[in-house]
């Protein structure tokens, strides 16, 4: 991609290329080393857990502590549970603000602008503000304890149209126009004109609700009451013990094992969602 | 090109065709599972227990649940095990849904929430109690008075203690050889423990500290004003309760029992406070010490197992976190929190409080007895990640992997020190337990503090214990 | 990405012979279908969270504990609320922690992005990128656990690290500046990433003829590169601080994990305050006044980063 874009001009800085990878690797190692040394721990003994210099490579690598977390949580069913509730809010997002963002960016309608403003207002609610009232209507709903209770709450996304209504605004006006010309209407412009070109944007909501929503932790917290609807975060906790007496590698094993789908679908939709950011940033 | 672009484009078409197709069959095929449907015994009108995930394993909870229902086959019975970080997390998720209707019949509550759910939620065990005494002798002939004693609010029984943890000392046995020091005996002094920590630290490098402590309402400041003989609150006894004593305790041992604690006036500025925090202030300051982190002392067990750390305050809990850690039955060994005017212990108990909003009382008082049966807490506490309430559980066998050698001090702490109590929890508990936390913080993390700190301290204090919660 | 790029769009030639058919037919179309695009967010947006804020705008204006049923406060719990020495501290911290947070996240962000500009393989460049996204992946409670063990003070990877150069142990969790200090670099550890991307992505967006133009004209040095590309960056640099600004002013998970809020005062935040005056000491109201407060503080800032928008934003 970088190949494809004209970049900034090159060599104009007093830094010398090899300076500049030398800081950028310092960064990348700060950046990396608690993830790194999160893994490295987790397949070390408890007992080694504190050495000092840290062993990045362990000296005797031991998968006790991945054992341990299938032992004391049920990691399948919190997992399936997590992939059920985080893989349909991120498709639900993609369609809400996918819809709300074009209706924002390109569509003409009366009160617009407040309506705009209502669902950015809504991304400056702590949650902790409002879980009691959201409880009441989902309770109203029937939806307590039900992981639909996790999911239904979370479609609307105030970020997701924001970031959408940002992307479709980023395109040619003259497109929808000259569609419109040859006859397309409102609805044929959006299917065959803009939505095609859509897709990063999409994959970009969909990603950040995956890795949202995935580490989770308040509202499931709050919302779920049966053990068989808990998602990942919630289980992990166990794995602390009673007042902290779990072991180490044990907690960081399972940080680690819930980190496992977060990073499969960052790989994955690596590129799609630096495309989307890409575009985002860009207000025209 | 075209053609090939073409069926690309095509391609990739028929692909998310299926692609949706597989999402909508999947959610079809799992509605069951979002909409909870699968799940035996929901809304049939169960009792319903909720119990701090942390502290049971599952197959404890399974076990707990299977011994019920073989016992009462006609009580349908579902346990929710929260898994909430610490208390407060807990008690969010209670909190929600009392106010939605739909709380649970039974809660397990420790000391910190006892008063406040007796005030507000709980129902009192009396009649109960009462009417089945003849069952229960046995259970409170194994069970210390001081344990009841915390569950009891104006004169009412609101719990059964099935736990508890005593704040005593453990030590590293590895950093005792180091510093060539003998185990302490059970009536060593404040004095005796100081000059420890000073021996720990000459004998090692600068990567230890003799003595390691998490700032917290259980084993944080409190032990230290309780063997100063004095305490955050000024603590006086409920009148009542002597229709338990007198029924299940001989004379010896119900003297001095009353209704339950009362806890008051704020006297953090008393001599023995201040005095207290002086002398933790100095153990700071002469590096015998690290200043207290907040938090539930995560740290705590890894630094102790390797040998960073030579003494800290813990309760039985700790004996299986150390094993779990790695550490040998006598890499560590445990001893009496130090004596200076006293050596009054302070202790944390847990058990389940009956809401008054259930409509199984009955049924709900059955879960109760049977949790707190002999037999049900042997498939509870199977790893030492807690003490039990039982006298009789604690046997060399039960410590024989674990460790500690001197495993006999965890319910000793009660045996031999009848006045040891619980720790000052009012049901203005969690403003109290912030206010001490936050200015016990700001005492320790700077030289001269201790004074101002505390001053501030008894005037939040003071506005605290004014609110009715 | 290519066939999606904006600059291969060719735009057509309107007739304006075309733009006169049926306007009224159009407009009638194009707000229906609005009204249906708009209808599953907007519906969503009220009952899941419009309805409880009206519902926590009436709650902070009672007394309720959960348990008994709600008294009417009036203004009580505001008042309370505004003498409470807590709040406002908390108010104090969270406004230096947004400061510093969201400083320290676009400044450190825009450094790697223009340093990243420079010339490099693609490769290399692709894995750095990598490297400053991926702590966003990762849950802001599990890594403050980890980061309490990295920042332990005694025993702690950092301190030993900082201790090679020849650096005293900072007292980072247990220290008023240290904690304040600790809780920044961990959320700005986990955050900067976002900010980042979004540079990277404006910074590709400025066309290379306005550069060319640039040095023609004899504009050379990072200075004057920079007096060129600010500019060019500032609607990018808008989008990040606003959300940088939204999210750091609701910070909660990393110091309620790594310090409680301790030691005193000094890290706790107007949500640790919002969390802990609900579900510890069972006061909703002033709970909700807080959060009103909160609300209207957010709304306040980022109103006033628009209006600011209007004079230091230059859009192409």
């Amino acid at each position: 991609m970088s190949q494809a874009t004209p970049t900034l001009s090159r060599a104009r800085y007093a830094l010398g290329p090899w300076a500049r990878i030398a800081g950028l690797t310092v960064c990348a190692l700060l950046t990396l080393g608690p993830v790194v040394w999160t893994v490295s721990t987790s397949l070390r003994t408890p007992a080694e857990s504190f050495d000092l210099p840290p062993q990045i490579i362990p000296a005797h690598p031991s998968a006790a502590a991945y054992h341990g977390v299938f032992e004391q949580i049920d990691v399948w069913l919190l997992a399936l549970n997590s992939t059920l509730v985080t893989a349909l809010i991120a498709v639900g997002q993609m369609i809400t603000a996918g819809l709300a963002g074009y209706a924002f960016a390109r569509l003409d309608f009366r009160f617009k602008k407040p309506l705009f403003g209502l669902v950015l207002a809504t991304m400056m609610v702590p949650l902790q503000v409002t879980i009691v009232p959201v409880f009441l209507v989902l309770k109203s709903m029937g939806l307590t304890d039900t992981l639909l209770g996790l999911i239904v709450p979370a479609f609307p996304t105030a970020f997701g149209t924001f970031l959408m209504r940002q992307y479709f605004l980023g395109m040619p006006k003259d497109l929808g126009e000259a569609a419109m010309l040859d006859g397309a209407g409102p609805w044929r412009i959006f299917r065959s004109v803009y939505a095609p070109l859509a897709r990063p944007g999409l994959a970009i909501v969909g990603v950040l609700a995956f890795n949202y929503h995935w580490n989770e932790f308040f509202r499931p917290l709050i919302l779920e009451t049966s053990g068989q609807n808990y998602t990942l975060p919630l289980g992990l906790v166990s794995l602390q013990g009673n007042l902290g007496t779990g072991s180490i590698s044990v907690v960081l094993a399972g940080v680690v094992l819930s980190m496992i789908p977060a990073v499969a679908v960052f790989v994955v939709g690596q590129r799609p969602l630096r495309e989307g950011i890409t575009s985002a940033g860009v207000n025209r | 090109m075209t053609d090939s672009l073409f069926s690309r484009r095509a391609l990739l078409r028929y692909g998310a065709y299926g692609a949706g197709a597989a999402a909508l069959a999947g959610t079809a095929a799992s509605w069951d599972r979002l909409t909870g449907a699968d799940i035996p015994g929901r809304d049939d009108g169960s009792l319903v227990v909720a119990t701090l995930g942390s502290a049971f394993s599952p197959a404890g909870v399974r076990a707990l649940v299977d011994g019920f229902r073989r016992l009462h086959p006609d009580i349908k019975v579902r346990v929710n095990a929260v898994q909430a970080v610490d208390w407060s997390d807990f008690f969010a998720k209670i909190l929600t849904q009392i106010a939605a209707g739909t709380a649970p019949d039974l809660v397990y509550v420790a000391t910190e929430g006892v008063q406040l759910f007796a005030r507000h939620l709980g129902v009192p065990l009396d009649r109960w109690v009462r009417r089945d005494a003849a069952e229960l002798r046995e259970y409170f002939a194994d069970v210390h008075p001081s344990l009841v004693e915390s569950m009891m609010y104006e004169g009412s029984l609101y719990q059964l203690p099935i736990e508890f943890n005593a704040a005593d000392m453990y030590l590293n046995t590895q950093v005792l050889r180091r510093a060539g020091a003998e185990f302490p005996a059970g009536d060593w002094t404040r004095d005796d423990f100081t000059a420890l920590l000073r021996r720990m630290k000459k004998a090692s490098d600068s990567h230890f500290t003799p003595y390691f402590w998490t700032n917290r309402l259980w084993g944080g400041v409190v032990p230290w004003l309780f063997a100063n003989g004095t305490n955050l609150l000024a603590e006086s006894k409920a009148p009542g309760g002597s229709w338990l004593w007198d029924a299940f305790y001989p004379a010896d041992r119900r003297r001095g029992r009353g209704g339950g604690f009362r806890w008051t006036t704020p006297q953090a500025t008393d001599d023995r406070v201040v005095e207290a925090y002086d002398y933790l202030a100095a153990l700071v300051h002469d590096g015998l010490c690290t200043r207290p982190e907040g938090g539930n002392g995560q740290n705590l067990i890894g630094v102790f197992s390797t040998g960073r750390v030579g003494v800290t305050p813990a309760g039985g809990f700790w004996a299986g976190g150390l094993h779990l850690a790695g550490m040998r039955a006598d890499g560590f060994d445990v001893q009496y929190f130090p004596r200076r005017h006293t050596q009054r212990h302070q202790f944390g108990a847990a058990g389940y409080a009956l809401l008054r909003t259930s409509k199984k009382q009955d049924a709900a008082w059955e879960f109760i007895k049977y949790s707190a049966r002999r037999d049900t807490l042997g498939k509870l506490f199977t790893t030492n990640q807690t003490t039990p309430a039982l006298r009789s559980m604690l046997t060399a066998d039960r410590y024989r992997e674990t460790g500690p050698a001197h495993w006999r001090v965890f319910y000793d702490t009660l045996d031999r020190f009848p006045d040891t109590g619980p720790i000052p929890a009012p049901p203005q508990v969690a403003e109290v337990t912030q206010v001490l936390l936050k200015h016990t913080g700001t005492a320790l993390s700077s030289p001269g503090s201790v004074g101002p700190a505390l001053r501030r301290m008894q005037g939040d204090l003071e506005k605290a214990m004014e609110r009715d919660v | 990405m290519t066939d999606t790029r904006i600059s291969s769009v060719r735009p057509r030639a309107a007739s304006p012979a075309a733009r006169a058919v049926r306007p009224g037919a159009r407009e009638r179309g194009t707000r229906l279908l609005a009204a249906v695009f708009l209808a599953p967010t907007v519906v969503g947006i009220v009952i899941f969270t419009v309805v409880p804020i009206v519902g926590s705008v009436v709650l902070s204006l009672f007394h309720w504990n959960v348990i008994d049923s709600p008294g009417f406060a009036g203004t009580a719990n505001y008042r309370e609320v505004f003498g409470d020495t807590t709040v406002l501290v908390s108010f104090r911290n969270t406004l230096v922690f947004m400061v510093f947070a969201v400083a320290a996240q676009l400044l450190i962000a825009l450094a790697l992005a223009l340093t990243l500009n420079g010339r490099m393989p693609t490769w290399l460049r692709s894995v750095f990128r990598s490297a400053f996204f991926f702590p966003l992946v990762l849950s802001a409670a599990s890594i403050s656990v980890v980061m309490k063990y990295l920042f332990n003070q005694d025993f702690g990877v950092v301190n030993w690290l900082i201790g090679l150069f020849g650096i005293a142990p900072v007292p980072w969790l247990t220290s008023e500046h240290g904690a304040m200090a600790t809780v920044v670099i961990v959320y700005v550890w986990q955050q900067f990433g976002f900010s980042f991307l979004l540079f990277v992505g404006g910074l590709n967006n400025i066309p290379k003829e306005i550069h060319e133009a640039a040095a023609l004209d004899g504009a050379t040095g990072p200075r004057k590169h920079l007096a060129i590309t600010l500019p060019l960056l500032s609607p990018t640099l808008l989008v990040a601080s606003v959300v940088g600004i939204i999210n750091a002013l609701q910070v909660f998970e990393q110091p309620y994990v790594l310090t409680d809020g301790g030691p005193g005062d000094s890290t706790r935040t107007v949500v640790m305050v919002i969390y802990e005056k609900a579900f510890e000491q069972l006061r909703f109201g002033e709970a909700s006044a807080v959060g009103v407060l909160l609300f209207v503080l957010i709304m306040a800032v980022t109103a006033l980063q628009f209006r600011l928008s209007r004079r230091f934003v230059h859009y192409q």
